[in-house]
């Protein structure tokens, strides 16, 4: 009963692991990729991540008490299973080394430039290991309570950012950057992806969902697609998307400029503060599901003894994927974006499809 | 760091050895994780400034 969670844990988990792209790489991509109308793509984006989200009840309610693995099992065979649990390591042990990287990264560019970043990584481990001790709900209880204050924070600075909107930045916007619009929204799809946490933690939920339940995630999706349009807005509007194009943490500039009636400042340091939280929620996340993976993949009772091990692949591995900014978003443009797309939606498309297909033959074990 | 992550490898094994002798397969894995973490972190000592996977990427994209 103790390790159950709710789906308003899982919710606010994938909001809290969303931000910190909202506020970094989000703007920065569909600046350089759709130009001033960039801040239209997140309502494309909602043709993609909705039927993500109807995919991920369809299987959770198909399958209710069981997690992605188990699922998969009954719907691909134990082959195909571990075959699928493999790639999806690889791709953790990716994303995983991407993020401390560019987390690493954020904290010089933003607050401390002349510290090494293995010392950033160091302590990030060290914090990661402690949370991982304290038990996964600590974390999901963490990102439920952070969460409001976070949000009431980026209210605050939308309030006191109004005034410095400008519309000329944001208007006119033609017909012909449309298309580009809609390509652009791939970089949104590919952070809204994220909700594929519910199918790893599902076992987790109990055995049926409630409407409360699927009302919850239905209005996360929408919560992320209405957060990713504001950020992605006051950014061009105030930074201007030729700026924004051109800077690894664009929301951070454009902070800078915003006080609270002239009175309080400084705001960056809260925002920095904010994206550096988020980075700690999602590489601990991205941990426990690199180890329940590990777990699943050899049938270990046990996992604890996997950290040690896996946080020095992680560490050396963050050198090896990219060392700098430059390289940080070549990666992240070209392999982490797509490779995303691939794990978030396709085979859990792949996986809803089958389900649908083998409806009369499922037999629910509640 | 490496002599630090040793270390802490060692210090694991001792605290969990009664789980890592339990069962052949977890010895086999921690063992293997930490192989591949110690040659990590060897090509990272011997070579530090080893081509990224992003730069070689884009040399050969390019």
């Amino acid at each position: 009963m103790s390790e159950q969670l709710t789906m308003r844990q899982i919710v606010y988990m994938y909001l809290f692991i969303s931000l910190s792209q909202i506020l970094r790489q989000i703007p920065s991509a569909l600046a350089n990729e759709a130009g001033r109308s960039g801040y239209l793509s997140p309502f494309w984006s909602v043709l993609v991540i909705l039927p993500l989200v109807l995919v991920i009840l369809h299987i959770i309610r198909s399958f209710p008490g069981l997690n992605i693995y188990e699922i998969m099992l009954h719907l691909t065979g134990k082959i195909i299973a571990k075959f699928i649990l493999i790639l999806y390591m690889l791709w953790i042990f990716l994303f995983l080394s991407a993020k401390i990287n560019i987390y690493s990264l954020t904290l010089q560019f933003t607050l401390m430039p002349k510290t090494r970043n293995d010392f950033f990584m160091q302590i990030m481990l060290i914090l990661v290991f402690y949370a991982l001790y304290k038990g996964e709900k600590t974390i999901f209880r963490f990102s439920e309570i952070s969460l409001g204050p976070i949000i009431l924070v980026i209210g605050v600075l939308f309030v006191c950012a109004l005034t410095r909107l400008r519309t000329d930045y944001l208007l006119p916007v033609s017909t012909i950057n449309l298309p580009q619009t809609v390509k652009a929204s791939k970089y949104v799809i590919t952070v809204g992806g994220n909700m594929i946490i519910a199918l790893f933690f599902a076992d987790r939920l109990g055995i049926s969902l409630t409407k409360n339940q699927v009302r919850k995630l239905w209005l996360g999706a929408l919560i992320f697609i209405v957060l990713s349009f504001i950020i992605t807005v006051f950014t061009f509007g105030i930074t201007g998307a030729s700026l924004t194009a051109k800077l690894p943490f664009p929301f951070y500039i454009t902070v800078k400029s915003i006080s609270f009636f002239n009175i309080f400042e400084r705001f960056e340091v809260v925002v920095t503060l904010i994206c550096i939280l988020s980075d700690f929620i999602t590489i601990c996340i991205m941990f426990l599901i690199l180890m329940k993976l590990i777990r699943w993949l050899f049938a270990l009772e046990d996992k604890w003894f996997l950290f040690v091990p896996l946080a020095m692949i992680i560490y050396y591995l963050s050198y090896l994927v990219s060392s700098t900014q430059f390289e940080h978003d070549f990666i992240y443009k070209y392999v982490i974006v797509n490779a995303n797309i691939i794990f978030q939606y396709i085979i859990p498309l792949l996986l809803g499809v089958i389900c649908l297909l083998k409806r009369k033959h499922i037999k629910k074990p509640y | 760091m490496m002599y630090v992550f040793g270390g802490l490898l060692i210090a694991s094994f001792i605290k969990q050895k009664d789980v890592l002798f339990s069962k052949k397969r977890n010895l086999i894995l921690f063992v293997l994780l930490s192989a591949i973490g110690i040659a990590l972190g060897a090509i990272n000592m011997i070579r530090p400034y080893i081509p990224s996977i992003a730069f070689s990427l884009e040399k050969y994209f390019k």
